[in-house]
């Protein structure tokens, strides 16, 4: 094995020539033979001194012994007996401890129809995720995809590799890929809906959960999700998902650490790995004939905000920009769904969606915002708005909406 | 407007340099790189004539009682694009470092790339709780300050989304460092080792995994395995000498070094240690590697040993060399998995590998700098660098690794990166691939 001395490198030549001439030959396959390196003490193949070459990440972890640790030292003193906080409660951990396992544990007592989910869908989630979860507004889309499974019991479309233009891509719903519906009904109970998360109850959020696992045709105990069907945590832990089988390494049961160890200590083999060819390198991705080409950009993305630029100038002049309390209130909390009208919102700076809401008087569209309707939460859902200010954002917005001169 | 010199003397240089200005027909950046006589060449305006700054009286001393960049610097800032988000819906996105003007391995907090899933929360830190329970014989809740109160740790370590780069799986998409690697950034954070900690908790023999949950709108939460929670993570509460900016999850976030950024769970809230893998969203639907068998990888933690050149690039091309000029070429090397060793340079797509230098430090888990000087001359390149690390992990071709993963899984995308450089010494982004 060459071991290449820097110092002989003449700058001044050819990079490339200079190359071929310094390094005589590849190094094979093997990434690097340990046997090589005569230079280092075996438990030091780079600077710093390891102490485990097969941690569960397929990497390395460093010996932490007399002061360093790798390229830091530390204070050798016991850190023993250093304590501060509290315990909790039982009831702040009950208020906490709210996440939910794929067996059920932790799942709260309720449940909720497909047909109250469906109305729960439409009020909240289509406007973003579409009409039956079916996507289309450039958010995630939550139902749909083919689930039909080969004889090795892999979700057929999830196969789908775009290696030319025009190819399909794999869909990747909850029907097709999630393989957890307990995950189903935390996320949407602690992260949804979007502008408004936590605001769903267990019964809600059992029904939107029913209602969305009905979209992606589930069944449950062999029977199908009927409008009448009704969920609660025993069922919902007895869903099986279509790609349930489909993620690896094992992580469950007692080996699934040594599982996920024993998978990223084959790199080469389970994620790809380089190999360190100096000259006349063959990529072994080919077939060892073709000449590799040269892919360039077919379309660019330009579209970057803020636009490239590398100039060093004085920024341009930037008008007094300061708005209103009531504008930076309305930016916080309502704009999300009032700058157009992509969820059912009438649209600020749209006069005649302005001028039909108004048209049931000031006071009463003042208290729809207090108090929500429809797809609308009470103040925007926001409870820390107080009723005042909710007024001023409305008027801001009725503002906003008149007629420009 | 410039003050000039009133000396007589200075007034016949200025005259000098007017005469020069009309007749010289080559810029005085070019003239003043021609081998000729000091007395044909334009003089330099900057250097004819005082400077504003020069002549005026400066700022305060603490006019900006927290600085800011130079005014000139404007354009020195993160950037997001609509295709980095649901439907250019910017609270659930990602915005990335410019790389290109990035030196040495430290990002300014400011232009730490940021990726949320329901926005930046802006946490009141008198508010602020950090429960530590489960599988734990004394269960605990730390206030901020006492969180503080540990012993503290300071590491220099990368943070990278484990998307970055993904746009390019199918082929080259960005023209543009900014855009093509900008998801990693690299700070020294400081804060508590969980491991002193929980050997005062008491880890029950059973705990296997440890749940971490964000308190921010989405409740971001992923599962990690107890070895990596006794080896090397921290819970961080500073940043670069100053607190964790909100975009990176002020007051606290949990740091897994080397692991997805995804894992190093912002406006930390909660730990539970528990015996069973939760199967959080962002570990299930998102955050899995789907491969060309149809199966994806879950779990998938370190990212792994990785290089760009950074000096040329798209956004500061050669363009301005001319044949014989002697340039650095520039860059960056980083594995999860332990310390880069080395990086080579291409200068023929990956045919024949020259070996670059390491410069600065070298630590586990950051940003190492690599340096190469290469005489220009004008011709057409097609540059890429290599690294390996000491876990004898080396960064694969594009084939390499599409041949094991495919081209769909988003995520962990390493493949040795291709800057074309033109004869005129412009730098595009194209990919080396069958
Ligand atoms: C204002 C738009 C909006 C609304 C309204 C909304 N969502 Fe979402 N939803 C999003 C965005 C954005 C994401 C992606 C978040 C991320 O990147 O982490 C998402 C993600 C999801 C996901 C995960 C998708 C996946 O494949 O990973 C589910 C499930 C979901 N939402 C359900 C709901 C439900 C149920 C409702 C109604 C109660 C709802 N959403 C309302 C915008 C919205
Ligand atoms: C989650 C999305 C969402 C948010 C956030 C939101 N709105 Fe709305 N808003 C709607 C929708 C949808 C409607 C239409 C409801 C309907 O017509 O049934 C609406 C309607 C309204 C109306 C018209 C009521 C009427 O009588 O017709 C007002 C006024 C209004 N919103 C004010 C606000 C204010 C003020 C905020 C912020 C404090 C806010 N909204 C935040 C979705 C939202």
């Amino acid at each position: 094995m060459f071991k290449l001395d820097r110092k002989s490198i003449i700058i001044g030549t050819s990079a490339i020539a200079t190359s071929a001439l310094m390094l005589s030959g590849c190094m094979g396959t093997t990434a690097f033979g340990s046997s090589s390196e005569t230079a280092s003490a075996p438990s030091k193949v780079g600077v710093y001194a390891i102490k485990n070459k097969t941690a569960i990440d397929g990497g390395v972890t460093y010996e932490k012994a007399n002061g360093t640790e790798a390229a830091y030292s530390y204070n050798q003193q016991s850190t023993k007996g250093v304590s501060f906080g509290r315990t909790p409660t039982a009831n702040e951990i009950k208020a906490w401890d709210i996440d939910a396992l794929p067996d059920g544990t932790g799942l709260p007592e309720g449940e909720g129809s497909v047909e109250e989910g469906d109305e729960l869908y439409e009020e909240q989630c289509a406007a973003c995720h579409g009409d039956f979860g079916g996507g289309g507004n450039g958010y995630p889309q939550l139902a749909g995809g083919n689930q039909d499974k080969d004889e090795n019991g892999i979700v057929i479309t999830l196969k789908n590799q775009r290696l030319a233009p025009g190819m399909d891509a794999p869909k990747r719903t909850i029907g097709t890929y999630w393989p957890k519906a307990t995950t189903l009904f935390t996320y949407i109970r602690d992260a949804m809906p979007y502008a408004t998360p936590k605001s769903l109850s267990a019964n809600e959020t059992y029904a939107i959960t029913a209602y969305l696992l009905a979209q992606n045709g589930v069944m449950i105990d062999g029977q199908e999700m009927d409008e009448e069907y009704v969920l609660n945590a025993q069922k919902l832990t007895k869903v099986v998902l279509a790609n349930n089988n489909g993620f690896y390494p094992n992580i469950d049961g007692p080996t699934g650490p040594a599982d996920v160890k024993a998978f990223f200590a084959d790199r080469a083999k389970n994620i790809g790995s380089g190999t360190r060819c100096m000259t006349d390198c063959k990529d072994p991705g080919m077939d060892g004939k073709t000449e590799a080409t040269v892919m360039k950009i077919g379309y660019e993305m330009k579209d970057v905000v803020p636009a490239y630029s590398t100039v060093r100038d004085l920024p341009p002049e930037v008008e007094d920009k300061s708005i209103s309390k009531a504008e930076k209130m309305y930016n916080v909390n309502c704009k999300l769904c009032h700058a157009t009208d992509n969820m059912g919102a009438p649209a600020v700076g749209d006069v005649a969606a302005w001028k039909e809401v108004t048209a049931k008087g000031v006071d009463k569209v003042v208290y729809n915002a207090i108090n929500g309707m429809g797809g609308m939460p009470a103040k925007g859902g926001n409870e820390d708005l107080i009723p005042s200010e909710v007024k001023e954002i409305v008027d801001f917005m009725i503002e906003s909406s008149k007629p420009k001169h | 407007m410039n003050k000039k010199f009133n000396t007589e003397e200075s007034t016949s240089v200025v005259s000098r340099r007017d005469f020069f200005k009309r007749t010289a027909s080559v810029s005085a950046v070019a003239a003043a790189s021609i081998l000729a006589p000091a007395s044909l060449l334009a003089d330099d305006e900057n250097i004819m004539h005082h400077p504003k700054w020069g002549t005026t009286l400066g700022d305060e001393c603490n006019y900006n009682p927290y600085g800011f960049p130079s005014k000139y610097e404007h354009n020195v800032v993160r950037r997001t694009s609509a295709l980095m988000s649901s439907a250019g819906d910017m609270h659930a996105a990602i915005s990335m470092t410019p790389l290109h003007i990035q030196k040495g391995i430290i990002t300014p907090s400011g232009l730490h790339f940021t990726r949320t899933h329901n926005g930046v929360a802006h946490v009141d830190p008198n508010k602020y709780r950090l429960m530590i329970h489960g599988l734990v014989e004394k269960p605990i809740v730390l206030t901020l300050e006492q969180l503080k109160r540990y012993p503290s740790e300071s590491k220099i370590l990368f943070m990278e989304c484990p998307s970055n780069g993904a746009a390019e799986w199918k082929g080259p998409q960005f023209n543009s460092l900014q855009f093509v690697r900008g998801m990693m950034s690299c700070s020294e954070w400081t804060g508590v080792r969980l491991k002193t900690i929980l050997d005062e908790l008491g880890l029950k023999p059973e705990a296997k995994w440890m749940l971490a949950e964000g308190s921010d709108g989405s409740e971001m939460s992923r599962t990690l395995p107890i070895e990596k929670v006794l080896d090397d993570v921290m819970i961080v509460y500073g940043q670069n000498g100053e607190s964790l900016r909100d975009e990176q999850g002020y007051p606290v976030r949990l740091m897994a070094p080397g692991w997805e950024a995804n894992l190093c769970v912002k406006w930390l809230k909660r730990l539970e240690f528990g015996d069973k893998p939760w199967y959080a969203k962002e570990e299930t639907s998102k955050y899995t590697a789907l491969t060309a068998s149809g199966k994806a990888i879950q779990h998938f933690y370190a990212l792994e040993t990785n290089s760009i050149i950074t000096s040329p690039c798209p956004e500061i091309p050669w363009t301005d060399l001319k044949k014989g000029d002697l340039v650095e070429i520039e860059g960056l090397a980083w594995s999860g998995h332990g310390t880069i060793r080395g990086v080579d340079i291409s200068f023929d797509g990956g045919k024949n590998f020259v070996e670059a230098s390491l410069k600065g430090l070298v630590l586990p888990k950051a940003w190492t700098r690599f340096s190469y000087m290469y005489k220009y001359e004008g011709k057409p390149l097609l540059l890429q660098s290599r690294s390996y690390d000491d876990s004898d992990n080396v960064q694969p071709t594009v084939n390499q690794e599409k041949k094991v993963v495919g081209v769909e899984g988003v995520y962990h995308r390493n493949a040795i990166h291709t800057w074309a450089v033109n004869a005129k010494g412009e730098v595009s982004n194209v990919q080396v691939r069958s």
